[in-house]
């Protein structure tokens, strides 16, 4: 089987700040880190596969996006495919789900691609959906679960507070949220391995995978970013219910989400 | 069109092993130190990622690391828990090295390779009593009897993980007129008959660290335990100490680093006469003069690591930075201390460890004193 996880290197929001002046988004010394429910996706591939499987990870970004790739590498995958050409530039989710589509099927058969239900940097959730769309495969998204039986793909649901339990024939596409699974970290040596120059990334641009300048980057995007900025935000209040616990819990996941802890 | 391009190696450990610390070893960092415990968790965690094989080649078993990714690793480690920082230290390099560049096969099979795996921990015992910095003075004695047989007498102390070790690489004197060439190494386990936990040491910092003294009473050793070719002990020692000395100013950077931001933090957040204490000019001076030192310490680390890693001859470099990097780690410490005033004088909060922690580094790799002197002669002052 093939697996293919769609990864994304992103800037660490718990080092962002925006400039009040301008809104935008002050990125200077900020590090720049793999997507985490992207690394949830990938464990899920690597516990999914078997032997004899293969698992690639696949980013589309500027060339030093490769770090992910590496990191993913490290982890287990088997492969890595690095999308970068200036005409991939500024896409919007459109562009980049298109893009992803034609580098998926350039690779040839697969029979799952996965990705985290969405980026930090962006928080659409709409590329997973629209690459499965571009593909004219079965979605199933907000996963905390899943295995493959008998060529179909058994998935849990999250649905806030309702679960639900699914199944679609392969290929197929997943999201997965981060209570999927614990993320193992890098191996040292397969880590150390993907520096090197045999490393097995492959690096791909629009000519490679077929796609048109005018369907990729700004020029194939539907949308544009007409301005950023912070919302001035009112006292906003939240009633946290439940048991003790519970709400203990609840509490701490909040001012975790917020980094106040 | 670019079309070969790579992660760089020591950015990717540096963030790798930063998230590692940031999740695995900061929550529990406190709860650690005071129990005083050897963190097997964390050990398990620490080999399960490999880290142990970082400076080891990559054919033969190791990651294909380097001294610098070493020191990258050790660096980071020490910035989360100063004692798994030397934990993580003594199982990459004095505990194992010996066995993977001098060792047989056999000893690298049996002992090298579950070093690795985190299956074993292991210990090195120089110190004695009498004999530290000056090897000369070494009284444990190996005779060798007439199979080819050894018998060991004598007494290790400042062990670090000489609580919980499963094998030692102790430094062991063979002649009777104690020339410098009688000096070997051996491979001894700890569930041998004579050897004997003696004495644990309670100690001001790295609380994790097990150090002990052991006691070698009439310890009979196979033949196949001398580690290397017989009277080399030396030299095989002096060809590992500039490492030693890096890595020991690793332990202090990271520190160091760790210092440093939770002064740099509090300084921002804490509020005196109306204005956050960043404000005051006294305050601005100890941080300036603290990022200006941190910085002239990993300058000189990764330069002399980068001269270990091409061969380039170097203790004086590598005892220069030793030292200076660790008094700067005391300096970082105390400073913070006096940043943070009364939250560092607690228990609930990390900086007093910081405090505590550094005197670990004050003495390995030899003592500032002793250090002194190597630097002039090396500087061929004396």
């Amino acid at each position: 089987m093939r697996f293919i996880v769609l990864i994304k290197q992103v800037p660490d929001t718990a080092e962002v700040n925006v400039d009040p002046a301008t809104g935008h988004l002050v990125r200077e010394g900020v590090s720049s880190i793999l997507n985490p429910e992207d690394r949830h996706a990938l464990e899920a591939a690597l516990q999914c596969a078997g032997q004899g499987d293969q698992v690639v990870a696949m980013t589309m970004g500027p060339t030093q996006a490769v770090d992910v790739l590496s990191e993913a590498l490290g982890m287990g995958a088997h492969r890595g495919v690095l999308l970068s050409d200036r005409f991939f530039a500024g896409a919007d989710t459109w562009a980049t789900s298109y893009t992803l589509g034609k580098a998926i099927e350039h690779l040839g058969p697969f029979d799952l691609v996965l990705c985290g239900r969405q980026a930090i940097d962006g928080d659409t959730a709409q590329i997973g959906p629209q690459v499965a769309e571009h593909l004219g495969i079965p979605q199933v998204t907000y996963v905390t679960a899943l295995r493959i039986e008998d060529g179909r793909v058994r998935a849990t649901r999250d649905l806030g507070g309702t679960l639900e339990e699914v199944e679609a024939p392969l290929p197929a596409l997943v999201t997965v949220l981060a209570s999927c699974n614990r993320p193992r970290y890098p191996e040292l040596r397969k880590l150390l391995a993907a520096c090197e120059a045999r490393a097995p990334i492959q690096l791909l641009d629009a000519a490679d995978i077929g796609v048109m300048a005018d369907h990729s980057g700004l020029r194939g995007s539907y949308t544009r970013v007409v301005k950023t900025f912070a919302p001035k935000v009112g006292r906003e209040t939240t009633v946290i219910e439940g048991s003790a616990t519970e709400m203990a819990g609840r509490l701490v996941a909040a001012l975790r989400e917020k980094n106040v802890l | 069109m670019v079309t070969d391009i790579r992660s760089d190696k020591e950015t990717l450990l540096r963030q790798t092993i930063a998230r590692f610390v940031k999740e695995e070893v900061l929550p529990v960092a406190q709860t650690i130190d005071e129990s005083g415990e050897f963190p097997r968790e964390l050990f398990r965690k620490a080999a399960e990622m490999g880290l142990f094989r970082v400076r080891y080649p990559a054919k033969k078993g190791g990651a294909g690391g380097n001294n610098t990714l070493f020191c990258i690793l050790c660096e980071e480690l020490a910035k989360g828990l100063m004692s798994l920082g030397a934990i993580t230290a003594m199982q990459c390099l004095m505990g194992s090295e010996f066995l993977f560049r001098f060792g047989t096969e056999e000893q690298r099979r049996k002992y090298w390779e579950p070093n690795m795996r985190g299956e074993r921990v292991s210990g090195f015992c120089l110190t004695e009593p009498d004999a530290g910095s000056d090897l000369g003075n070494v009284r444990t004695m190996a005779l060798e009897q007439p199979d080819g047989s050894w018998i060991v007498n004598g007494l290790k102390t400042w062990v670090t993980l000489g609580a919980v070790a499963d094998h030692f690489t102790v430094l062991c004197q063979t002649r009777a007129d104690r020339k410098m060439r009688g000096l070997n190494f051996f491979l001894i386990e700890r569930t041998r008959p004579g050897v004997a936990l003696s004495h644990k040491f309670a100690v001001l910092g790295t609380r994790n660290t097990q150090i002990a003294e052991l006691s070698l009473t009439d310890v009979a050793l196979p033949p196949e335990a001398l580690i290397g070719e017989k009277g080399r002990g030396l030299p095989n020692l002096l060809s590992i100490l500039a490492e030693i000395r890096t890595m020991t100013a690793a332990l202090a950077l990271g520190l160091s680093k760790a210092a440093y931001e939770a002064s740099f933090q509090y300084a921002r957040e804490r509020v005196a006469f109306g204005r956050s204490i960043n404000q005051y000019q006294l305050i601005q001076a100890k941080i300036a003069i603290m990022a200006t030192e941190i910085w002239a310490a990993e300058l000189m680390l990764y330069k002399t690591t980068a001269m270990i890693d091409a061969r380039k001859p170097c203790m004086r470099e590598a005892t220069m930075v030793k030292y200076f990097a660790t008094e700067v780690a005391c300096k970082c410490a105390d400073e913070a201390t006096r940043i943070l005033g009364a939250y560092a004088y607690s228990m609930d909060y990390p900086v007093q460890r910081f405090y505590r922690d550094n005197r670990f580094l004050l003495y390995g790799g030899g003592s500032h004193e002793v250090l002194m002197g190597v630097i002039a002669r090396e500087l061929g002052f004396v």
